[in-house]
């Protein structure tokens, strides 16, 4: 039975400007879960710091608003500890690439069974508008008035080139898409990335949402392998989103401990006084 | 009561063995009956340098080492002239006969200290039974099992038992020890032996590093994972974990990163388990930020900085408490924290799973110091004392951060039977919403520090040791407390007050203290004397008379016996 997205929102209102696409990737991660029927206090959520992260308190899940760039380390310490809980990490384009890149990069090697939506605007949008990796090459932004002079990271490539298990591009401007990417990032066992191309009308006025809607097509399914995803991915002309690359045959890094093999119980569960004795015969 | 020594040094390079030596040796005299003490230096290298270890032999339980020893064993030509100076007047020094390239200056100190000087061709004799050159070292410990007069069954016992797993000629390698015990080159005026009574129950006591104390600490209060990222002299903690994880079931994860540790152990004790990681300085920095995200998010968090001496990269591998202002003052904000240091493999022990408690009962960051020479040096220590009871502070309550009079605020786990639960760093009001009001802000700050003072009334008093009407105290913490411990044992007429929770500071105890009329001295393996500029600021009371060490050794006893005897 689906959860109604009622039982995921509380009384505080949103901060985010009029037209920010922070409000659709917000209402898709509540349908989402509910009609994956996961409740509120089966599922964590670990925000960043930015327009995005400012969504932590607006919506009712565990949640925890952590440190610019380490939403996703956050959410991997938790995610450990109780497997029972479905945690995803949200996080912008400048805490994922900037602040916190390397942990982008390890949690897909190890591929964690945690979901990650990047929130793509372009920008440092909360710290109004500097230019991130994905703003535009030579485009004006703070403090650069000549135009920013590095070239940008492709955010699929970069996925794609640490061999994910999981890797999606969904837009803000479709809502029904992203929750039915965001579906399948939460059921795919490990590492899901999702790209969010998310509109900000604030300060990055060129990413219009009629400059996305006569470049987006969406993907029937995903590609097979991984170097047409990567050519996918790197079209120039037109932003192809759906769920691009998936591998089920990775084991994510929990499954490969081998000292938790034949436990049945998460680490939350075994927190008790443990006798070291025998532990104590080999310092004899 | 005197406590007297008999202290054998090894010198050589990194990879020589002077590992396996010292801990068969410092096993051995353990197996018939004798307390020791052994202490490592060694380089950050992998190969060459000039490393050694040393293992104090005494007639009491002892945790520190001397500077001096009686006899030096030499492994590579250029260690002689590191540690020649270290060897006490009438002291023994074997050696390879090639190896020896002495300056007059040292020729004059062994005449001078009547040294006797013995050469060893340890490769010949174990080739002549049929050994291999690689079990030199094992001629070489018979020798000076032969020079201590001890009897050989329990060294032969503690061999067998070293290398039974391993894939070696065990026969050999009795053979080559037998040979270097029977060897004609040690006369009668040369052996040292040990002149104290052995305590035959001591046999069942434990040889255990600092980091293995920690360790067993953390498995015994139920810490469920570790993540780590090497850094000495912490990294030891990560190995003994690792290497019992089959059997303790403890998550091991090796981070990208000491940021990425930190988070991990943040979002782990979140949802209700025990996480732990341990660093050194250069690490911590990078953990700081993390420290304080849980300061204001009030999760609870336990990290071990084990200190070593300078800053940048400093020296590696050798000793130093030069971050107690790191653990302080470490990460932006005010929040409250706790800070422990440890000194021996007991308190290491007990302080690990009381640091579990103390950070999820306040929710709070808790930092264990240590440092190298409590870290490494191996310990022989009757027991362990008793593991403590668990407390997690786990309680219902309407609002996460509500405000009470203790500071501390209802705590759950995260779980599908209970309330949604929200932690954020942003400042907050009572239910975890952001906020930016004066009043949360201000509210919500004191409801925090309230929690300081709250653990100030719960936390023990420093223990005080020695004389009742002393002339001398001193006063300090760590590895340094060691050394003054030993002390107290030759000099009965001064006192010690040593700390193990450093923040928050108790410091009655010195002011009472300072009104008898006892000279009061700060002891501290540092340059700056930051225990002391915290007493201050804290009591406003200023230790002036102090002895700082800060060259990357611990302090030896020799420091502080010519201290008092100045
Ligand atoms: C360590 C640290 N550095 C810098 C900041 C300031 N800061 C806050 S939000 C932000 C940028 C956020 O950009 P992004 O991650 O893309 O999120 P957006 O606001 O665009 O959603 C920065 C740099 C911070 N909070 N912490
Ligand atoms: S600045 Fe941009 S990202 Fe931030 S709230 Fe406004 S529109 Fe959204
Ligand atoms: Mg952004």
């Amino acid at each position: 039975m689906p959860i109604p997205i009622t039982q995921y929102n509380n009384e505080v209102k949103p901060t985010w400007c009029k037209g920010c696409g922070n409000y659709a990737i917000h209402i898709a991660i509540k349908k989402a879960l509910g009609e994956l029927d996961i409740a509120p206090n089966q599922t964590l959520i670990t925000f960043d710091i930015g327009c995005s992260g400012n969504g932590a308190d607006k919506i009712n899940v565990n949640a925890f608003k952590g440190l610019h760039g380490r939403s996703i380390p956050l959410a991997i310490g938790s995610h450990l500890a109780n497997r029972k809980i479905t945690v995803l990490a949200t996080i912008g384009d400048g805490g994922c690439l900037h602040e916190g890149l390397d942990h982008l990069i390890h949690a897909i090697r190890s591929n964690y069974d945690i979901t990650i939506l990047i929130h793509n605007n372009q920008n440092f949008a909360l710290t109004t508008g500097q230019a991130t990796a994905t703003t535009l090459e030579g485009k004006e932004m703070y403090g650069l008035p000549d135009g920013r002079p590095e070239r940008e990271i492709n955010i699929g490539e970069l996925v794609l080139s640490s061999k994910p298990s999981f890797f999606a591009r969904g837009y803000s401007g479709d809502p029904l898409q992203l929750t039915d990417i965001f579906k399948a990032a939460i059921k795919h066992k490990g590492c899901s990335v999702v790209e969010i191309m998310q509109t900000c009308p604030t300060y990055n006025r060129e990413s219009s949402l009629e400059w996305f809607t006569e470049r987006i097509e969406k993907l029937e399914k995903p590609l097979l392998t991984i170097n047409d995803a990567r050519d996918t991915v790197l079209m120039h002309e037109k932003i192809k989103t759906g769920i691009i690359y998936t591998d089920n045959s990775i084991p994510t890094f929990y499954d490969r401990l081998e000292n938790r093999k034949n436990s049945t119980t998460e680490l939350i569960d075994e927190v008790k006084q443990y006798d070291i004795s025998k532990l104590l015969e080999d310092f004899k | 009561m005197s406590e007297s020594r008999l202290i054998i040094k090894f010198g050589g390079e990194s990879g020589q063995g002077i590992n396996t030596l010292g801990q068969i040796l410092s096993k051995s005299i353990k197996e018939s009956g004798f307390y020791n003490f052994a202490y490592r230096e060694y380089p950050s290298l992998i190969k060459g340098g000039v490393a050694s270890y040393q293992i104090d032999i005494s007639d009491e339980q002892i945790a520190s080492s001397s500077r001096y020893c009686n006899i030096l064993s030499i492994l590579s030509k250029d260690a002689i002239h590191d540690y020649l100076p270290s060897v006490s007047p009438n002291g023994v020094v074997i050696y390879n006969k090639e190896d020896l390239e002495l300056s007059q200056e040292e020729n004059n100190y062994i005449k001078e200290n009547n040294i006797t000087l013995i050469s060893l061709d340890t490769i010949k004799m174990a080739l002549e039974v049929q050994g291999i050159e690689l079990m030199a070292n094992m001629v070489l410990l018979g020798f000076i099992w032969k020079l201590l007069g001890l009897d050989t069954k329990p060294l032969e016992e503690i061999v067998r038992d070293t290398f039974k797993d391993k894939n070696v000629d065990l026969e050999a390698e009795i053979r080559c020890a037998m040979v270097g015990y029977n060897s004609n080159q040690i006369k009668n005026d040369v052996l040292k032996p040990i002149t104290f009574k052995p305590k035959m129950k001591w046999k069942d006591s434990l040889n255990i590093t600092g980091n293995e104390a920690v360790a067993l600490g953390a498995i015994s209060a139920g810490c469920r994972a570790f993540y780590a990222y090497p850094m000495t002299p912490a990294t030891s903690i990560f190995k003994y974990l690792g290497d019992t994880y089959k059997k303790t079931g403890i998550l091991i994860k090796q981070a990208e990163n000491e940021i990425t540790a930190a988070q991990l152990v943040m979002g782990s004790m979140n949802m209700g388990t025990r996480a732990m990681t341990a660093t050194s300085g250069g690490g911590f920095d990078l953990m700081t930020e993390t420290i304080s995200c849980a300061g204001i998010s009030e999760t609870p968090m336990v990290i071990v900085l084990a200190q070593r001496v300078g800053a940048g990269t400093g020296v590696p591998t050798w000793t130093g408490a030069g971050d107690l202002s790191l653990a302080l003052h470490g990460g932006h904000g005010e929040f409250p924290r706790c800070i422990m240091s440890v000194s021996n493999p007991q308190d290491a022990y007990t302080l690990t799973q009381e640091a579990f408690n103390i950070a999820e009962t306040y929710q709070i960051p808790v930092i264990l110091l240590t440092d190298k020479q409590i870290a490494e040096s191996i310990f022989n220590i009757k027991d362990l004392p008793k593991p403590i009871d668990i407390e997690r502070g786990i309680s219902n309550g309407e609002y996460r951060y509500e405000i009470t009079d203790s500071g501390i605020s209802p705590r759950w786990i995260p779980s599908i039977n209970n309330p949604t639960y929200l932690q954020t760093s942003d400042e907050h009001n009572i239910t975890g919403e952001s906020t930016e009001q004066s009043n949360d802000i201000v509210e919500m700050s004191d409801k925090r520090l309230r929690k300081v003072e709250t653990l100030r009334e719960q936390i023990r008093e420093p223990e005080y040791f020695g004389s009742k009407n002393p002339d001398i105290v001193f006063v300090g913490y760590g590895s340094a407390g060691n050394t003054v411990g030993d002390t107290l044992k030759r000099h009965p007429d001064v006192g010690y007050l040593h700390y193990q929770y450093i923040y928050p500071l108790k410091y009655e105890k010195i002011i009472e203290i300072d009104g008898k009329g006892a000279r009061i001295v700060l002891i501290e393996n540092n340059q700056t004397g930051d225990f002391g500029k915290l007493i201050k600021q804290e009591s406003g009371f200023e230790i002036t008379e102090r002895i700082l060490k800060y060259d990357g050794r611990p302090l030896f006893l020799e420091d502080i016996l010519n201290f008092l005897n100045d």
